[in-house]
């Protein structure tokens, strides 16, 4: 990759050094925080066993927004970073904006430490309004000014990286060429890499989604100052944006592996039309999907429910077919190279597919009825996140680290990896799902009699999350090290 | 049980996605050229597939809502508020913290078998779910409890018995002490 960065003329080497190290420094910061948030699950599912039964029970909810919040502004940079460095080949992303996003991050996340751990700040990630206002003694109103201001350094910083990137890919397509018009209606243009119609596509989602955290901030100040505020709205703006963020992230992830993969099984991977159209769709869809949180907000009007549940079935279309159908395509039978990273990426698109069906089944209205708010919620979400989209980048940093290192993988570590995570992820997620069948509330630090059930499968998952930290910490070490002499 | 066949759509789905997986990899032991011609006329296939399972999907159950019927009138109303951390319950409107504080601890709610019941769902804080769980601990239905917004559930329940009410929505610190109860019978 790095040599089609060098042979692309858009970089000096000099400058592609420093493009490279930024790219090691996300990634050594992703890997440092993936250890620390996947301690604090695994202490959450301790409490729900009973472990700390003499803990108060806002430690919980306390470390729960910091796990929710710290892995999906986790993942989503690391998505960034690693759709900056591929881009590196077609457009020229702006270094010091990355720089500048690192470092406002960095102040974001400690923030975040400081009202959560410091704090007991426990709203959950989505700190739905009025909640953070309605503290009963636990969380003190610095740590409520010290949340907003860690969610307001983050807001601008990915904002502004979110637009640097689009000012790079607006540099060389026009609007119209990045999101493939021109193979929709058949005219010749500039043939456009996967890797950018599907950023482009995400980062149009993504600036909406900022828009609306940035009004739920302001309404937030307003509501401080008195003014009355519409609950209603603000959790429709609230899932819009937490639905955007993640999705978003995911199709980073996506972007990443239409770059990748091919380089593993020897075959282009191209926009073509249908490639062009799925992603088309994506864009519009996604938009209007994240009316299925809102099923159970029986004053949404009915007419909108139903576009809801439309949008997200059909959202499984341009997804299904097209990327799945395509990796899969590109694999069969293909002279391919099987290392951590191809192996990752071709783990991470079934992951994404299995927690997609699950999505797609409890975004149907009636079964939503059931499965809201229950353990389903947090199973089919962490399906595509740390089976899905999180081993994506864990395939990338493995990928950028081997490149640039110029250090080999042991295959029989990398297997081992690869089934400690495989069999401690999904085996953690099925009891999440089972949880969710028997009716277990997600979000209990504590379960009371009428689903104590919830005890079990809270102590099994924990058996289950000791292989899957294992695998993590064996992935950690022989990455971490790759990158680390990268760094040097 | 609607969360099982839930389930069981989900393994045979999974399973099947799972299965194609395994294959390609496995296909990969022995290399080849392939048509890519086949393989986008596959796709076509699986296109119309796939849509049509998604269209049968919404067509089975969009008309499923839980939402309230226009046509449909209930046999009993019971009126609910939800407040850090608990729910209460009542046969009358609750206006303020006095009625709430009474209809907290007072006697459960009487609902009758076979008839249709409102629950008129409000909170005087932040967001709460309400969350009905049968005699034998299944979740039988649910409805946000906003402030500011009423949420009309309605159920009909079968089975006599004691019913609890949990919070399904993050709402504090004693958001898993938080219950509500009522009888069927």
């Amino acid at each position: 990759m790095t040599a089609a960065a060098a042979d692309s003329g858009l970089w000096s080497e000099a400058e592609l050094a420093k493009f490279r190290r930024m790219t090691l420094i996300w990634g050594i910061t992703v890997l440092l925080l993936l250890p620390i948030l996947a301690l604090l699950g695994y202490f959450m599912r301790l409490y729900q066993s009973g472990a700390f039964s003499g803990m108060r029970a806002e430690w919980f909810y306390a470390v729960l927004t910091l796990h929710s919040l710290g892995m999906v502004g986790t993942w989503f940079v690391g998505s960034m970073a690693g759709v900056s460095y591929l881009l590196l080949k077609y457009t020229r992303p702006n270094l010091a904006v990355s720089k500048f996003v690192y470092v406002g991050t960095l102040l974001g996340v400690v923030l975040l430490i400081a009202c959560t751990l410091g704090g007991l700040f426990g709203t959950g990630w989505y700190f739905l309004y009025p909640l953070p206002l309605f503290a009963q003694g636990v969380w003190a109103p610095w740590a409520t000014f010290t949340f907003f201001a860690a969610l307001t350094i983050l807001g601008v910083c990915w904002t502004i990286w979110t637009l640097d990137l689009l000012r790079a890919v607006a540099q060389r397509y026009s609007l119209g060429a990045a999101l493939g018009w021109n193979y929709l209606v058949g005219k010749p243009g500039p043939e456009l890499p996967p890797l950018v119609l599907i950023t482009t596509v995400s980062l149009i989602v993504s600036l909406s989604g900022f828009v609306a955290a940035v009004i739920v901030i302001a309404l937030f100040a307003a509501r401080a100052l008195g003014v009355n505020v519409d609950p209603l709205l603000m959790k429709n703006l609230t899932f819009f944006f937490g639905h955007d963020l993640v999705n978003i992230t995911m199709y980073l992830g996506i972007a990443m592996v239409y770059e990748l993969l091919p380089s593993y099984a020897g075959r282009p991977w191209r926009t073509n039309r249908t490639v062009a159209i799925a992603w088309g769709a994506v864009l519009f869809l996604v938009m209007f999907a994240f009316f299925h949180h809102l099923y159970m907000d029986f004053a949404q009007p009915t007419w909108i429910q139903k576009l809801g549940q439309i949008c997200s079935y059909l959202l499984a279309m341009p997804a299904g077919v097209v990327s799945i159908f395509g990796t899969l395509a590109l694999v069969f039978a293909a002279r391919m190279k099987w290392t951590l990273s191809s192996t990752f990426f071709f783990l991470g698109i079934l992951g994404w597919g299995i927690g997609g069906i699950a999505a797609v089944i409890d975004s149907t209205v009636e079964v939503n009825f059931h499965f809201h708010n229950t353990l389903w919620v947090p199973a089919h979400f962490h399906t595509y996140y740390l089976m899905g989209v999180v081993l994506i980048i864990l395939g990338f940093i493995d990928h950028a680290g081997k490149e640039l290192s110029g250090l080999e993988e042991k295959p029989a570590l990398s297997k081992l990896t690869t089934a400690l995570l495989l069999i401690g992820g999904y085996g953690f997620l099925f009891m999440f799902y089972w949880g969710g069948v028997n009716s277990v509330p997600r979000r209990y630090a504590i379960y009371p009699q009428e689903v104590i059930q919830g005890t079990l499968y809270a102590r099994i998952a924990v058996g289950f999350i000791t292989l899957l930290l294992l695998g993590i910490l064996l992935y950690l070490w022989e990455t971490g090290r790759r990158c680390l002499k990268a760094l040097a | 049980m609607i969360q099982m066949h839930a389930f069981y759509i989900f393994l045979i789905a999974a399973g099947l996605l799972i299965a194609a997986f395994l294959y390609v990899a496995l296909s990969t032991r022995n290399a080849r050229e392939i048509n890519m011609q086949s393989a986008y006329g596959l796709r076509k296939l699986l296109f119309f597939v796939v849509l049509a399972v998604l269209v049968l999907g919404i067509g089975m159950t969009l008309g499923k809502t839980p939402y309230p019927k226009a046509n449909e009138l209930p046999g009993k109303v019971v009126f609910v508020v939800g407040k850090q951390f608990s729910f209460a319950l009542s046969d009358t409107p609750i206006t303020n913290d006095q009625d709430y504080e009474a209809r907290t601890y007072g006697i459960p709610v009487q609902v009758p078998a076979g008839s249709l019941t409102e629950f008129r769902v409000m909170s005087f804080d932040v967001n709460h779910s309400f969350a009905v769980y049968s005699p034998d601990d299944h979740l039988l239905a649910q409805t946000q409890a906003m402030p500011g917004y009423v949420n009309r559930l309605r159920v009909r329940f079968d089975q006599p018995g004691r019913y609890y009410v949990l919070c399904l929505e993050l709402c504090g610190m004693g958001h898993h002490r938080m219950r509500g109860v009522f009888d069927v019978n």
